[in-house]
């Protein structure tokens, strides 16, 4: 396969891996889906100039769309797990489990 | 001679003339205006604008004129154009004659006014927005004198700030004038998108119209005009003072309605259900007005409630596909209500501010000029043969009588006639006639030329009106020439019985009898208990839906309950049901998650 494919293929391993084995911060987590939301961006923006289809240069855009959207979700998760237990370490989140 | 130059130049003079006292105070510092200037510009303007209509009246000559064209969009050009055919050519010197006695009558009516100046500037501004209305050849030009005289009538009407009850009369006369642009605007629009033009003379379809836009031109007279159903600012505007109830609300602004009507007539010929509409509409609306004068105490009221009559009864005329009648009663009612208001305030000025007719009586003695004017403004109003008001009411109950037409209108507007006769009477002797009931010391006098000069010179032209302006122009339509003895004295009997039951009113002045109250004498004091009913029914009602609708409805319920709130709280539900469900370890969840990805991707390798 070809340079640019190896590199965001293996920038959304690298991610995925990262958003799996994180242990401490949920933020880390949150840059993690960020990551693998860019290098699926990135590929979005090249497969319709790669096969000269024009029709779906506007799949980049809507996924951005969503992204931000979805970034914005985990944000606010994120803000409001901080202001109930103070920081946003991930074993708080089992805390208060019975 | 060049008639059509002549005629131009002249009525553009005229206008010129009239814009004068607006323009010169802006260019210099010493040009002031003062009450005699401005009452001299209207009389120059009146002398002027005789001349188009001695020329039109010679040879029959009209013209019309495009000034400016603004062009809109690609297709619709709006022309700044001026028709002077027989209606504006003789509407100008009527209302300007009319304007002048006005303006003399007030210079002395409102002397004490601090503000007078400021006064005079605003009838003038009525007056051009009016003359503007009169001459404009296209609706769009014919708006913007109709919202002219409306705002200038809301200003008038409110002259005296401070008090509340001028204050809402002048809004009401806002609000219902409101409700009858939408009528314009729709026939302006539906005019628009059908014909292409908003020009007068070409609007016009050779089969029968659809009754859409014709609902919107009555609607919009009805409003101006204070039709049945829209007609209760018309006796409160008499809160504004009697020289602006004389200008605006008897003789030019509340025509306005009827004129448009006379305007857009090729539009209603051959549609009977507009024209069966104005006929009721007018027939309810003159009986209704005549009903309710007939137990009012102020003297306004009773000339304001016999305008609303008359406006019916024109209204009916124009149901009868008869514009040019409509026209002349429009010409010869404009002199005599004109001058029964200035006599009722030259009554009231030397009363010291006295309304009440059971509180005058007596005054023949006291203020003869202006009580034999009034005797004179009544006679015609009901009219008595060879008067001004003669020549156009009996032709039109005439042409009633000789008509195919709803037997109800007929009925309705015959009875009218008599009330008509029946309240002027009561005036007519209440004010004038018994023992004086005022109280001693009343500054009378009538000894200002500033009021004897308008008030006779109205006099004179409601006596000769009628006949001048007959005598002097062909009718368009064919008047009916022969009909039975019974149908042709039909107006005059019926004024004659309801001069006769008034006869027994003559009673009051000099015996002492009590008032009784009987449903049908509360209903007409009450006037019909439309204000009460409607003005709080239908307001809340109207409110109380539009908030429901916007606010509660989709603000709060669509944006809201059934938006995302409504969404978060039924994703809550099940997060509470669910959270007992599991265990929540989040490292290990993802940690078998990459470790089954990892297992795929190998698996299919």
């Amino acid at each position: 396969m070809s340079l640019m494919h190896l590199s965001f293929y293996s920038a959304f391993t690298l991610s995925s891996l990262g958003l799996a084995f994180h242990r401490t911060h949920l933020i880390s987590a949150l840059l993690c889906l960020e990551g693998m939301m860019l290098s699926m961006y990135v590929a979005l923006a090249m497969w319709p100039i790669q096969t000269q289809a024009s029709s779906f240069t506007i799949l980049p855009i809507l996924m951005l769309t969503f992204s931000a959207c979805e970034a914005s979700t985990g944000l606010s998760l994120l803000v409001a797990s901080t202001r109930t237990h103070g920081s946003d370490h991930l074993h708080n989140f089992n805390l208060l489990q019975c | 001679m060049d008639q059509p130059l002549v005629l131009n130049t002249f009525m553009l003079l005229t206008l010129a003339t009239l814009l004068t006292p607006i323009i010169l105070p802006l260019l210099s510092n010493n040009l002031k205006n003062t009450t005699t200037t401005i009452t001299n510009t209207v009389k120059t303007s009146f002398l002027i604008s005789l001349i188009p209509m001695a020329i039109h009246i010679h040879s029959g000559t009209e013209s019309l004129i495009s000034l400016w064209e603004w062009k809109f969009i690609m297709n619709f050009k709006i022309p700044i154009s001026l028709k002077m055919d027989f209606y504006s050519l003789t509407f100008f010197p009527i209302a300007l004659f009319v304007s002048w006695s006005i303006l003399q009558f007030a210079s002395w009516y409102m002397a004490s006014d601090p503000y007078i100046t400021k006064f005079f500037t605003y009838l003038l501004f009525f007056l051009i927005a009016m003359l503007i209305l009169i001459i404009s050849n296209n609706l769009f030009l014919l708006f913007i004198g109709w919202e002219g005289v409306g705002i200038m009538s809301f200003l008038l009407i409110s002259w005296w700030q401070g008090r509340a009850e001028a204050n809402t009369a002048a809004l009401q006369a806002v609000l219902y004038n409101r409700a009858g642009d939408v009528g314009l605007i729709l026939c302006m629009a539906w005019l628009a998108s059908t014909m292409n033009t908003w020009e007068i003379h070409q609007i016009q379809l050779p089969n029968q119209t659809p009754t859409l836009p014709l609902l919107g031109l009555i609607l919009a007279a009805a409003a101006k005009s204070a039709q049945f159903g829209l007609h209760p600012w018309l006796p409160a505007a008499m809160e504004g003072p009697t020289p602006v109830s004389a200008l605006l609300h008897s003789s030019t602004m509340v025509v306005a309605g009827i004129f448009l009507l006379i305007r857009t007539h090729p539009l209603f010929n051959n549609n009977p259900t507009a024209l069966s509409l104005c006929l009721c509409l007018g027939a309810i609306s003159t009986l209704f007005a005549a009903m309710c004068a007939l137990t009012q105490n102020d003297i306004k009221k009773i000339i304001a409630f016999s305008t609303s009559s008359q406006l019916g009864l024109m209204m009916v005329t124009i149901g009868l596909n008869l514009p040019q009648l409509a026209f002349l009663h429009i010409s010869t009612h404009a002199f005599f209500k004109a001058m029964l208001f200035l006599c009722s305030g030259s009554i009231i000025h030397s009363l010291n501010g006295e309304q009440d007719i059971r509180k005058m009586g007596g005054l023949q003695k006291m203020l003869p000029t202006t009580t034999s004017c009034l005797t004179i403004g009544n006679l015609a109003l009901m009219g008595m043969p060879f008067l001004a008001g003669f020549y156009s009411k009996d032709q039109i109950i005439e042409s009633l009588n000789t008509s195919y037409l709803n037997t109800w209108a007929l009925t309705l507007t015959l009875l009218a006639t008599s009330f008509t006769a029946i309240y002027t009477l009561r005036m007519t002797l209440t004010v004038q006639t018994g023992f004086p009931r005022i109280p001693p010391l009343a500054p009378v006098n009538e000894n200002n030329p500033a009021i004897l000069a308008p008030i006779t010179r109205l006099a004179l032209g409601s006596i000769t009106a009628g006949f001048l302006i007959t005598s002097y122009i062909l009718p368009t339509k064919t008047p009916p020439t022969t009909m039975p003895l019974s149908i042709k004295i039909t107006a005059i009997v019926v004024t004659a019985l309801g001069m006769a039951l008034a006869m027994e009113l003559s009673k009051m002045t000099q015996i002492l009898i009590m008032p009784k109250q009987t449903p049908m004498s509360n209903f007409s004091s009450a006037l019909g208990y439309f204000n009460p009913l409607i003005h709080r029914f239908s307001t809340t009602s109207l409110l109380g839906g539009g908030q429901k609708i916007a606010s509660h409805l989709v603000d709060l319920s669509w944006y809201k309950l059934m938006g995302p709130e409504g969404l978060a709280s039924l994703q809550l539900m099940a997060t509470k049901a669910a959270t007992s469900l599991h265990t929540g370890l989040i490292k290990a969840y993802l940690g078998a998650f990459a470790l089954s990805i990892l297992i795929m991707i190998v698996s299919t390798y």
